[in-house]
């Protein structure tokens, strides 16, 4: 057991050696973290420039004697700046597990060495596992450099300190990200490993992740009656809220077909489990974790799932050897 | 023989390669799926709306108040298409950066280029090969997919058609044909320019990455999902010095905003909302694109040195 332990340590140190003497997986990982700090920055600016109008609004309100009860003030709540941050980590996030998984099985097939390891006294699962584990580290270590910078500029850049708990909702939703990357890292290590050509692999890892991150969102997106009309259809037919929910209950059927859609993707997942922690979705917005889980247990849920279903794949099929060189 | 002739040759062989290959039809196809679903998804919206606008109107004459028009009666027919800008900025550019890669790399692992320099065959014909192949495997994707579209607006009931509903179509997949052909050099300049297909793969995809998530925001502070809307190019500037001047600085870099304008104009998704960028401004950015990259491709092309065109991974 023990020794087994140490070869999975062994390949795992080295699986992150071998990363860290690439500048692809450095540069991935540098875009995500500077796409996700352009995003938080933006959001940041954005925001100040709102808080501005609404300060110049109110003086000349003021200046001229009128009331300023019209005006609405824009809200702070620093969490909610990761809106576009948490989009970044779902689109880059997901292509740095797609390039880590698809480099982890490339660099054995481009130098011929995976055969070789094979026939060592190492049991698949083994190396498997330890290759898996120094990726893992990389992701978690990738995303938490991301999550942790992020925070720092919220507080930095906000002048407000984090409580305990909504410091508690970052780390769940980094948690959540973390699942989410490495269910993209092990579908790419699975292609990488399993397809005849890898370049192939890595553009039907690609296919897959535009598929399922980008369409069937935008498809159940599409399907959502209120996004097709600017400004919302309720809102342009000055459609209250209750008469709106009466509405709607006669589409109750179309809406579970949208909402199935959705659910086919990882990254929707990903979306209201974060979303919902951050308070970026209003309705969540200041409420306690344990209301927050209880209420949206089955999207961390789902995303575990595909985490464990993409690892019993990657781990139950056996590897072929007489593929495994670097190009057929 | 004339001086197109190995060019002409060069477009066919590189044609017949890609699509030979897997990883083309399967993009291809899915391509052509979302075309053919899109048209569905834009219709059955519009029903869901008409659908809704029956029932509000049962409960604003309830309640005795004033009732607005119908939103679907606002907007055009071609409007039911407005999930086509979507498929082609994220399947149509994925579909050219690989058919880009491919009419590239499959010389160089094949090892064909030493032989083709061994030929009576110039350097730049050769890259105008390259380029005619690219330009003619998007044109025939673009062909496809408006002619679906074509029969879809025939065929869907109810539709009220103006009289420039066909110019308008064919403006719009013209400028999608020039989304996607941008890509397609991009993805042939990183195929001859990088020594690693890893990289040569990565670089077109990451720059896509920035063009459609990363600027948007920087210029306008849409969100990276949102920035995939075309509605998004009728959203107002954001207040603030700062996007009046990373507007200015990046606006004529954003590729993937100057197409959403220019789909949104042409398929008038949002007609009492003019979008941000001009129809001139936008045409120049992705003019501008093409010609910058299929003479950077042609430029890599004629100082490529083919005795080391193998990739090294």
């Amino acid at each position: 057991m023990n020794r087994r332990f140490d070869q999975v340590r062994a390949i795992a140190a080295k699986e992150i050696r071998d990363a860290l003497r690439t500048y692809v997986v450095a540069s991935i990982a540098g875009f995500l973290l500077l796409a996700a700090m352009v995003a938080l920055a933006v959001s940041a600016i954005a925001l100040h420039g709102d808080v501005l109008a609404y300060e110049e609004a109110k003086a000349l309100l003021i200046s001229l004697g009128k009331s300023v009860d019209s005006l609405v003030a824009p809200a702070y709540f620093p969490l909610r700046l990761m809106r576009g941050f948490i989009e970044q980590t779902e689109i880059v996030g997901a292509v740095l597990g797609i390039v880590l998984g698809y480099r982890a099985a490339a660099i054995e097939r481009g130098r011929n060495t995976l055969a070789l390891v094979m026939t060592r006294p190492i049991s698949q699962s083994t190396f498997l596992a330890g290759k898996t584990g120094g990726n893992l580290v990389l992701i978690t270590a990738s995303l938490a450099l991301a999550f942790l910078t992020g925070v720092i500029a919220i507080v930095t850049v906000g002048g407000v300190s984090l409580t305990g708990e909504e410091l508690m909702k970052v780390f769940l939703s980094f948690v959540a990200a973390s699942f989410y990357t490495a269910s993209f890292f092990l579908l790419g290590f699975f292609l990488a490993l399993h397809m005849r050509r890898l370049p192939h692999a890595l553009l039907y890892a690609f296919a897959i992740w535009l598929t399922f991150v980008l369409v069937a969102p935008q498809i159940g997106d599409t399907l959502d009656p209120d996004n097709q009309v600017s400004g919302g259809v309720f809102k342009k037919l000055n459609i209250a809220k209750p008469q709106e929910k009466e509405i709607l209950l006669s589409f109750a059927s179309y809406e579970t077909a949208r909402n199935a859609i959705e659910e086919a993707s990882p990254a929707k997942h990903l979306e209201r489990t974060t979303f919902a922690l951050l308070g970026i979705k209003e309705i969540y917005n200041g409420v306690p974790i344990r209301t927050i889980l209880y209420e949206r247990m089955r999207d961390p849920v789902a995303l575990f799932l595909i985490f464990a279903a993409m690892a019993i794949l990657l781990f139950g099929r056996r590897i072929d050897l007489t593929r495994l060189t670097k190009e057929t | 023989m004339t001086n197109s002739s190995p060019a002409l040759q060069i477009a066919g062989a590189a044609l017949r390669t890609s699509f030979r290959d897997s990883t083309v039809l399967l993009l291809t196809a899915l391509f052509l799926a979302m075309v053919l679903l899109s048209a569905w998804l834009g219709w059955s919206a519009t029903q869901t709306i008409n659908a809704i606008y029956a029932a509000a109107v049962k409960v604003m004459t309830a309640q005795g108040v004033t009732i607005p028009p119908n939103p679907v009666s606002e907007g055009s027919a071609l409007s039911l298409l407005r999930n086509m800008s979507i498929y082609v900025a994220l399947l149509g550019a994925l579909a050219a950066l690989v058919f880009g890669h491919l009419a590239i790399a499959a010389d160089r692992k094949s090892g064909v280029l030493p032989l083709i320099a061994s030929r009576p065959v110039s350097r730049s014909a050769y890259a105008t090969g390259k380029i005619l192949a690219i330009i003619t495997a998007i044109t025939g994707l673009t062909l496809f997919a408006a002619l679906v579209n074509v029969g879809t607006l025939l065929i869907l009931p109810g539709l009220a058609l103006a009289p420039d509903t066909w110019y308008r179509l064919a403006g719009f997949y013209a400028v999608s044909a020039l989304y996607m052909a941008a890509f397609g050099f991009l993805a042939a300049l990183c195929a001859i320019e990088h020594r690693s297909e890893s990289m040569a793969l990565l670089v077109p995809v990451t720059v896509w990455l920035v063009l459609t998530f990363v600027l948007p925001q920087v210029t306008a502070n849409i969100s990276p999902l949102a920035a995939l809307n075309p509605l998004s190019a009728t959203a107002a500037l954001p207040v603030g010095p700062f996007f009046t001047i990373t507007d200015a600085v990046f606006g004529p870099l954003s590729l993937a905003e100057a197409y959403r304008s220019l789909s949104t104009e042409f398929l008038q998704l949002a007609p009492d909302h003019l979008p941000r960028r001009s129809v001139p401004s936008s045409l120049m950015t992705m003019i501008s694109f093409n010609i910058v990259l299929a003479a950077g491709f042609i430029y890599s092309a004629v100082r490529f040195d083919a005795s080391r065109s193998d990739f090294n991974e």
